[in-house]
């Protein structure tokens, strides 16, 4: 069977490609998913996991992780922070049929046209040591003793003045870390959204898991909090309009000099019409199907 | 498998053939002078006929594509330096009026003689074409072969990157030069179409009798074609081109096949720019190949570890 039995032009992405694109963007680009405050950037060995790297960001001297503000210790009347990071350390998909990772019992196995993505996190917060906090202790009482009277808002003092405090951050010895496994199903679906008359390609969640974090109500709460980021911030965002989708070859021509006298458009291939599904995922790909449509 | 497949069907092919036909017009004029001489032309041409299939060899094969000239004229012109006699006057005693003679001149124009035909009418061209598209790795680190027969005819200099070239690789190249099973038929077509203009201004007769003559020049073109066609088919049979010019043809195409790819990517391929002083994500394509069967054209390429 040929690829082009049901359309003008065929394409198709394998899931091996494109977690070896991720693979290559994390180890290349570690800042877009490594971020630790600046004291890590003497002791990197002290996040909770180590960043795996391509030799040419260590020769260059590319940033192993975005740098962030510490944590602050809330109530404190002396500004405190502590250090934290937050790492994803491995990202893949996984087209139906499932075979690049086993889903959680909870999602159970990956149905027809459905794609999973996998993501492994990491948090890690320091905690401060007793010496340190008897070291600090003295300073922070006569602080909260000569602040006392002054207007609060709940546990956290406002700072004085236009310029914000910098905050004492003690040194980390070691981070105390956690790390949880995300699972999430989800499908590709055409459709309509209000105020705009033409189809959508839009992507849909189909069911999410996160593992190992407990108790059961938190585990819960997070989920919750995860799926409505994904359902309600994240996914409507990459809906795709057709006329997106739909290239015009005569004015990519046109650009290039040359005029044409007909309209020239790749277009997806009509649902259910040409093909079953558009995009397909299936054989463990993301298959797409476009026709060559030609208007005098 | 591999990790990326494009794949454009036969018919795809055909169909913007068909568009390239319809709308690809070639027009160009230029003059310029060496001296007294003055050349220049000014060109025009269009595509017709022609077939593209795509063959289970792994080849392309575009057969009888005609280039047709709409306009093919050529001029040469002579300009002669301008000798002028005469102009001068005679001053007469008073009463008697002075007495001017005429001035002439010759070779006042520009250019003074000049000759320039229209071709077009005689000239027309048919290109048949068998090749394969294929995919070569350009690895910068391997010396360039000394001597460098590319060097003279390297359109772009060689990269100092490793990169993907993709080249047309023809196999069979026949250019009929001066296609004169059309010239002919042209000629026939025409004098006879005028004649019958000339006879009958209109109607239904008329078109009919048009219809005819353009059947019987078809014809006579299909007669006068049929050696060119044996040319062409033990050509395709035996892979090598017939006729000096063909010859010259294909050593010139092989040569481009060589040395001038139609598209080139870099390798690794530069999936996100550098940008706030980080260094850019670089993607390695491994695998490149572009194959070609009865139905379709597929390109795949795979992304290194």
């Amino acid at each position: 069977m040929a690829f082009t039995d049901r359309c003008d032009i065929f394409g198709s992405v394998h899931e091996e490609g494109i977690n070896r694109i991720v693979r290559h963007v994390m180890q290349q680009r570690p800042s877009l998913f490594n971020y630790a405050t600046a004291f890590f950037l003497q002791r990197p060995e002290l996040l909770c996991e180590r960043i795996k790297v391509a030799p040419e960001v260590l020769r260059a001297r590319d940033p192993l992780f975005s740098v962030e503000d510490p944590i602050p210790v809330l109530g404190s009347p002396v500004p405190l922070g502590l250090n934290w990071c937050l790492q994803f350390t491995d990202l893949q998909i996984d087209f139906h049929p499932g075979n690049v990772f086993d889903l959680p019992q909870e999602l159970g196995k990956l149905p027809a046209q459905r794609l999973a993505l996998y993501m492994r996190g990491c948090f890690g917060l320091d905690c401060l040591p007793e010496r340190f906090i008897r070291e600090l202790l003295p300073r922070v009482e006569a602080e909260a003793v000569a602040q006392r009277g002054k207007e609060t808002f709940g546990i956290a003092a406002f700072p004085q003045g236009d310029k914000l405090a910098e905050p004492i951050v003690f040194p980390t010895q070691k981070l105390l870390c956690f790390c949880v496994k995300l699972f999430a199903v989800l499908h590709f679906e055409w459709g309509t959204i209000p105020g705009s008359p033409q189809m959508w390609l839009k992507v849909r969640l189909d069911g999410l898991e996160l593992v190992d974090l407990g108790p059961a109500p938190l585990e819960e709460m997070v989920e919750c909090y995860i799926k409505m980021v994904l359902q309600l911030g994240i996914l409507p965002r990459l809906s795709v309009p057709i006329e997106a989708m739909v290239l015009n070859i005569t004015e990519l021509m046109r650009k290039q000099g040359l005029s044409i006298g007909e309209t020239i458009t790749l277009q997806p291939t009509p649902v259910p019409a040409g093909v079953p599904n558009n995009p397909a995922v299936e054989d463990d790909q993301l298959k797409a199907f476009v026709n060559l449509v030609v208007e005098v | 498998m591999a990790h990326f497949t494009l794949a454009v069907s036969e018919r795809t092919f055909q169909r913007s053939f068909d568009l390239l036909k319809r709308n690809l017009t070639f027009a160009q004029a230029d003059q310029t002078s060496f001296g007294i001489f003055v050349a220049g032309y000014d060109v025009r041409a269009h595509l017709e006929g022609g077939t593209i299939d795509l063959r289970a060899d792994n080849t392309i094969s575009v057969k009888e594509l005609d280039i047709r000239w709409d306009r093919l004229r050529f001029m040469l012109g002579i300009n002669i330096p301008e000798i002028c006699v005469g102009g001068g006057c005679i001053n007469m005693p008073w009463p008697i009026p002075d007495i001017c003679l005429p001035r002439v001149c010759v070779f006042s124009g520009n250019p003074d003689v000049s000759i320039s035909p229209d071709l077009a009418a005689f000239v027309a061209q048919e290109v048949s074409f068998t090749g394969s598209v294929v995919a070569r790795y350009f690895d910068a680190s391997l010396p360039v072969p000394s001597p460098d027969p590319c060097a003279p005819i390297r359109l772009e200099p060689l990269p100092s990157h490793n990169q993907w070239h993709i080249h047309i690789d023809p196999q069979t190249i026949d250019v009929d030069l001066f296609d004169f099973p059309d010239i002919a038929g042209n000629l026939i077509e025409n004098a006879l179409s005028n004649a019958i203009r000339a006879i009958i201004p209109g109607g239904f007769v008329r078109d009919i009798i048009l219809a005819i003559i353009g059947g019987i020049a078809d014809f006579i073109r299909f007669l006068l074609d049929i050696p060119d066609e044996i040319d062409e088919w033990l050509s395709d049979l035996f892979n090598v081109s017939f006729g000096l010019l063909d010859f010259i043809g294909t050593l010139i195409l092989d040569f481009f096949s060589s040395c001038n790819p139609i598209y080139r990517i870099d390798d690794p391929f530069e999936l996100l720019p550098a940008r706030d002083g980080l260094i850019p994500v670089r993607i390695p394509l491994r695998d490149l190949s572009v194959r070609v069967n009865d139905v379709e054209m597929v390109a795949e390429v795979n992304i290194g570890g």
